[in-house]
């Protein structure tokens, strides 16, 4: 099949966004690379300190008037955002397909959920009303007045370069804040373009701001004494030791989405060939780099006995085989492709270690994705086929730690108990899901699990825009969650004001 | 590789393409026709509408964590063929007979992929039944402008 026209052309120099302009960078560039082609799809500066501390401070100037301006005025602006983000919704999605790897549909289908958190923001001026009571004491009444924080840093990751620095933008801006983003390096041209259409929809200079870069951004943003809160989606180590504990030093707010190794649990009275499609997606799906990717496939022998659970079990693991053998593999720009590659070399060599470390753990390979066919005749560079062990655990490797890639650890759980002991041995807390038709055993692992998105007959629990992105234990540091009103909580101060009139 | 099917993306370029290029068949009936350009015209407007109200339920409709990619299962794009190429002299009988043949194969392709994404969000299914039921229209207008003396 041909491939879908490219937006990017040739090698474009990205610049920083700077109070309200683009602005070139003193640092070094690096090279964005188009992980399926290998081309050198764009160049992008590793900003230094001073070009960070120069946007905290045009984001500190535009804060007083911003705050200011009227929540309907403010809202008007993303209201004209949304519309261009509608406007150029190919291009943006194409443009990530380029840069990370992900197939076509989706790309689109972040595009979609990045735009979705543009028109919850819209709300605001409801959602960002505050409450009030009479007469709490003797002609004494009180209220809570919302207001708007300061200026906030976001860190975005490489796996959804577009969605995940849009959990917070939309809402920062709505409430009346100031935001200072750092595109992941990887894949940074679809946020320049977030900044090119807010300043085309009428956001005021300094009031966005978007510095390309490394960990000199992220230490300096950390660092700096006018930024009053940080947003991060990366992994456990960076969020918990570097992100929390730095906000946590230098009194900043903070949200860090982190790492995770998500369980997905499959009952004995499920219809296997309905859930398959899910199944695929859940654990294929972004190729495996996703935070809610289903990673162990949990078969559960509940009700069963020893010789039915067997026979279940391979029931499972032959249609999980033989579907996941048939996902074409190949440049998400071509339409019939089912899965891209992972985001760079690096990463592939990552996957393949744990592949390495599940064999010698003594896990199966079922499915061996290290043998690579693609739709296309690509580099192999990035590549890989999705791979799936049997017979393994949850307490090898890779059963337990997080492997961002297209690999399925299936094994088995005697009954729902003993699945659920498995998932909370797990220091991660991020998702887990269930397929069953028994609303009981659904509701027993709703109710058990320490994990903050919880799926019932679905692969990927990823919340829309109006409820928070969920995380528990070592997959979520903070307090107030991305998303909907949990992040307009976390934009904003509550002020009490205690009245009387004499 | 065909169990899991035709993406999402495949099957609404296919349909732009197809609504795009009836349009163009409409056209050069409502130039060659003039008698009945208005009709053909109309159908040509169709297209364009029918087009932008899949594209526009797909975007609107289509996030990371549907089983999207693969919803079109055992669909296989090749089986539909619509003609629309229109020979040089064609007499108006025989164009309208390749009109509706047009139609029939169009209106096939849009009730299959309605019934195949019914377990989708429910205006995807909505969409392509309602472009189906407008080419199907169509047939009865051409049939009826057929038989008229």
């Amino acid at each position: 099949m041909a491939l879908l026209e490219e937006p990017i052309k040739g090698a474009p120099t990205l610049r920083n966004y700077i109070d309200g302009e683009l602005v070139e960078s003193r640092g070094e560039l690096v090279d964005v690379v188009n992980p399926a082609t290998t081309k050198v799809i764009g160049r992008v500066p590793v900003s230094t300190k001073e070009e960070l501390d120069s946007a905290v401070s045009a984001a500190l100037e535009a804060f007083p008037e911003w705050r200011r301006t009227p929540p309907l005025a403010r809202v008007r602006c993303l209201f004209r955002l949304k519309e261009l983000m509608e406007e150029h919704f190919e291009e943006i999605s194409r443009i990530q397909t380029m840069e990370h790897g992900k197939t076509i549909d989706e790309s689109r289908g972040e595009t979609r959920r990045g735009i979705e958190n543009v028109e919850v923001a819209t709300g605001i001026p409801s959602l960002m009303m505050g409450y009030n009571l009479e007469d709490v004491s003797a002609e004494i009444d009180e209220y809570v007045i919302n207001q708007p924080v300061g200026v906030f840093g976001v860190i975005g990751p490489f796996n959804f370069p577009w969605m995940v620095p849009l959990w917070f933008i939309p809402y920062a801006l709505a409430t009346g804040n100031c935001v200072v983003v750092k595109p992941s390096s990887e894949d940074p041209t679809c946020q320049a373009k977030v900044a090119e259409l807010a300043e085309e929809a009428g956001v005021p200079p300094g009031v966005l701001n978007v510095v390309h870069g490394g960990r000199a951004v992220t230490n300096a943003m950390l660092e700096h004494k006018g930024i009053r809160g940080i947003c991060f989606v990366g992994s456990t180590p960076v969020g918990r030791d570097v992100i929390y504990r730095k906000c946590g030093e230098t009194g900043k707010r903070v949200i860090a989405g982190a790492g995770a190794k998500n369980a997905v649990l499959i009952m004995p009275d499920v219809n296997l060939a309905k859930v398959m499609p899910a199944l695929m997606t859940s654990f294929f799906g972004n190729t495996g780099q996703r935070c809610l990717a289903g990673s162990n496939l949990v078969v559960v022998g509940e009700g069963l006995s020893e010789s039915e659970h067997d026979a279940f079990y391979r029931k499972v693991v032959d249609a999980f085989v033989a579907a996941a053998s048939k996902i074409r593999v190949g440049y998400g720009l071509d339409e019939s492709v089912q899965m891209g590659p992972l985001r760079d070399r690096k990463k592939k060599e990552n996957v393949i270690r744990y592949i390495e470390k599940g064999v010698e753990e003594g896990a199966k390979l079922a499915l061996d994705g290290r043998n690579i066919k693609l739709v296309g005749d690509w580099p192999h560079d990035s590549f890989l086929n999705p791979t799936v062990f049997v017979d393994g655990s949850p307490d090898i490797t890779i059963g337990k730690e997080e492997i961002f890639g297209p690999v399925a650890n299936i094994y088995k759980a005697k009954d729902l108990d003993e699945a659920i002991d498995q998932i909370e041995r797990n220091p991660f807390g991020n998702a887990a899901s269930i397929f069953t038709n028994n609303g009981k055993w659904a509701r027993e692992l709703q109710y058990r699990v320490t994990a903050g998105n919880i799926g019932i007959n679905v692969g990927l629990p990823a919340p829309v825009a109006m409820f928070p992105f969920g995380g528990m234990k070592d997959s979520f540091f903070g307090v107030l969650h991305p998303q909907g009103r949990e992040a307009i909580r976390f934009f904003t101060e509550s002020k009490v004001v205690i009245q009387r009139w004499m | 590789m065909e169990e899991l099917g035709a993406t999402a993306s495949a099957v609404i370029s296919f349909s732009e393409k197809l609504e795009e290029s009836s349009s163009r068949f409409y056209e050069k009936l409502a130039a060659t026709y003039p008698a009945h350009k208005d009709l053909f015209d109309s159908f040509a407007r169709d297209g364009r509408k029918n087009r932008t109200l899949l594209v526009r339920t797909y975007q609107e409709t289509v996030t990371d964590a549907l089983e999207t990619g693969y919803s079109f299962k055992g669909l296989e794009l090749r089986s539909f063929v619509p003609d629309e190429q229109l020979q040089e002299g064609t007499g108006l009988k025989s164009a309208l007979e390749s009109a509706v043949a047009l139609e029939k194969e169009a209106a096939r392709f849009y009730t299959d992929i309605s019934e195949r994404s019914k377990t989708l969000l429910s205006t995807i299914p909505a969409a392509f039944k309602k472009v189906a039921e407008n080419r199907r229209g169509r047939i009865q207008r051409l049939e009826a402008l057929s038989s008229t003396p």
